[in-house]
């Protein structure tokens, strides 16, 4: 290839060969004189440009073009956005003790393959520590996934032990888990949350959006031995739910989940419910279902167990609805507590095509003695005298049909039909409480307007600070005039002599409703209710008690709910460290107690 | 004399570096350490959580009932066996 050395060694080689024939040097021998194509070295000068080219242009590849996506890739090799969790408010009762918390615990899944391929000894030592039957462990191991839940919400202890076990493809990932210290007694009120901790029921439903906290995120730097050492970019906080205090006493809580759970029992009975409230701030201090359930156990949960018939079922309820049209016809002065009524002596009365009866003739009796006795013929008399939209009135104001608001799911408006509807013997039957349909919440707010000076104030499931402004719905004087009234409805000659309650003076209305079966009233089916104001001197509680269908020998309000009533009554009194307002400590009852 | 400059200059690079090293090490250690703390804070919160949840799952009123009820041969009170005071009364 080089020229100018082949010709100096032909130079050097050609002195002693000189004596060529025709005198032409070796060297420079035109056919030796090899001359090489420019093109050649061009070719090489442009593939070392090209090569050089190439790396440019890949090095501005990298830096410039996809520099975004290299360092998001170098930065994951090295960073780490860990996921901050936040709990669940706590829920606490009035007094601060809590009703509902959230733990740490942690859901067990598995890659099935790898699990199986353990020895059985191990998974059936799994099997045991999940609680579960072998055969169902290797069930839910029969899958196609890589990713199967084994069980979820499992506590730390025993992950601690299944860690132990040291099983390939186990795996655990970290949730919360409800608590509920005090299951069936209180789970009207508290509700549950799902697995995936949302609010399925009652509070935790109502109340989700504050409960819940919004999980917060981190970018850090890990070093080798998994230590975080730096923060990277903004952190988002964490932030737990708020914690909710409830209006409910749990002390009060557990008198009425005991009163209305005996109640039952003894009655025979198919359910029962019961509600305190507190007169002065509207609050919710007790609310009791019977049928319950176990909110930390629902596997066997049924329908019959989750209704709060409190606060979802409406019924008619009779004569506790009878104060209210009294109230009225006081309140527009057409009556005073001793006018006199014919209550005639058949005990029959004839309103349009129907017969209205008294339980026993009561014949000339005023209208205190119509409220005492539960007279549905007096009350017939009384209310036809007045015109139907006032009644509707008095009830709409007193919160009947009218929807809740209280923000509880499932809350129920009951009905109240447009007076305009009205035909005689509808507004002479509403007066004593047939057709027209209530929750047991709303009998019991609605006797506000007698605990009170007339008037009635929003409820509230959440404690109360501040006092409530009502609403004048009757007269202070009459309010007054309606509380003696109720008093002498406990009174042995009333039809709730078993309401009373030693050391105190109580008041309140029994109400006996026959339920609506195929569309006729049941003669076997009955509602027995009661709405009590305790202590009569100035009203603390306002109590009110339902059992349903009882089938034993007593069915009426005065003989099911009435001593209900008294049971709950004195001990949340006691409770509630409420001074006596009477020197009675013996109860008197009469043999026969009189009956609506 | 702008060589001695240099070198006093280099020095002084040299010193900071080290000094940025060492403190980025120390931070990284407090970093650490703090974290240390808030995992154990978190801790505490947690075991608060729990104790008092067992405050109130021992403290049911149910429990309290039937511990005075059995173990304890108490019984409720009634008005008839108490004797009331009031402040005006003396």
């Amino acid at each position: 290839m080089k020229r100018g050395g082949n010709g100096a060694s032909g130079a050097r080689m050609a002195a002693p060969r000189v004596a060529a024939s025709k005198g032409v040097a070796f060297s420079t021998s035109p056919v030796l004189a090899v001359r090489l194509p420019t093109w050649r070295s061009r070719v090489v000068l442009f593939a070392l440009f090209a090569a050089f080219a190439a790396l440019a242009g890949r090095a501005l590849w990298l830096q410039a073009m996809s520099t975004g996506f290299l360092q998001q890739q170098g930065k994951s090799r090295y960073e780490r956005v860990l996921e901050l969790p936040a709990t669940r408010g706590k829920i606490m009762d009035r007094n601060g003790q809590v009703l509902a918390s959230s733990l740490p615990v942690k859901a067990v899944w598995a890659i099935p393959d790898d699990v199986l391929a353990e020895p059985p000894a191990k998974l059936r030592a799994l099997a045991t520590l999940l609680d579960m039957p072998e055969a169902d462990l290797r069930k839910k191991l029969d899958s196609d996934r890589t990713f199967v839940y084994l069980k979820r919400q499992v506590e730390m202890d025993v992950i601690d032990q299944i860690d132990k076990l040291d099983i390939d493809g186990l795996d655990t990932r970290k949730e919360y888990k409800r608590f509920y210290p005090q299951g069936e007694v209180m789970t009207h009120l508290v509700g549950f949350t799902s697995v995936e901790d949302v609010g399925q029921e009652s509070m935790e439903l109502a109340q989700q959006k504050t409960l819940v906290g919004a999980t917060g995120s981190r970018r850090v730097i890990k070093d080798r031995l998994g230590r975080i050492v730096e923060d990277v970019g903004l952190s988002k906080e964490p932030h737990d739910g708020r914690d909710l205090t409830l209006s409910v006493d749990s002390k009060l809580q557990y008198i009425a989940f005991t009163s209305i759970k005996d109640a039952v029992q003894k009655f025979n009975a198919k359910a029962g419910a019961a509600v305190v409230l507190d007169v002065h701030t509207g609050e919710v201090l007790a609310l009791a279902n019977w049928p319950t359930y176990n909110p930390n156990d629902r596997s066997k949960l049924t329908g019959e167990q989750l209704r709060n018939r409190v606060i979802t079922d409406t019924f008619e309820p009779g004569s506790t609805l009878k104060p209210f049209t009294v109230a009225l016809a006081l309140d527009t002065r057409r009556v005073t507590p001793n006018t006199l009524f014919d209550t005639t002596t058949s005990g029959r009365f004839v309103v349009g095509d129907r017969t209205i009866r008294d339980t026993h003739p009561h014949g000339m009796i005023d209208v205190t003695t119509i409220i005492q006795k539960s007279s549905n013929i007096g009350m017939s008399k009384m209310a036809l005298a007045m015109p139907p939209q006032e009644m509707w009135e008095m009830f709409t104001k007193s919160g009947f049909g009218q929807a809740p608001r209280f923000g509880f799911p499932g809350a129920v408006a009951g009905r109240v039909r447009p007076h305009k509807a009205w035909r005689p013997v509808e507004q002479a039957n509403m007066a004593f409480g047939q057709g027209i349909s209530v929750s047991l919440l709303q009998l019991a707010r609605s006797y506000m307007i007698f605990a009170r000076d007339g008037d009635i104030i929003p409820l509230s499931f959440q404690k109360v600070t501040e006092k409530p402004l009502g609403q004048q719905v009757i007269s202070a004087k009459t309010a007054a005039e309606m509380r003696v009234m109720l008093e002498t409805v406990v009174n042995p000659g009333g039809t709730a002599s078993l309401a009373q309650v030693a050391g105190y003076r109580v008041g309140g209305k029994t109400g006996t409703a026959q339920k609506f079966v195929n569309g006729r009233y049941s003669q076997t089916k009955y509602i027995g209710n009661f709405v009590g104001i305790a202590p009569m001197s100035n009203p603390r509680f306002i109590i009110a008690v339902m059992v349903d269908e009882p089938s034993g020998a007593l069915h009426t309000g005065g003989s099911v709910a009435a001593p209900t009533f008294a049971a709950l009554a004195a001990n949340a009194l006691r409770a509630a460290n409420v001074p006596p307002d009477s020197t009675v400590t013996e109860i008197i009852t009469p043999e026969h107690p009189l009956e609506e | 004399m702008t060589a001695k400059l240099n070198i006093v200059l280099s020095a002084a690079l040299v010193a900071c570096a080290l000094m940025v090293v060492n403190g980025q090490y120390r931070a990284r250690h407090l970093f650490s350490d703090l974290e240390i703390i808030q995992q154990q804070a978190r801790q505490l919160d947690i075991d608060w959580a729990q104790l008092q949840l067992d405050q109130s799952t021992l403290g049911k009123h149910a429990r309290i009932e039937q511990i005075a009820h059995t173990d304890l041969n108490m019984v409720a009170l009634t008005p008839a066996r108490t004797q009331y005071l009031t402040e005006s009364a003396k």
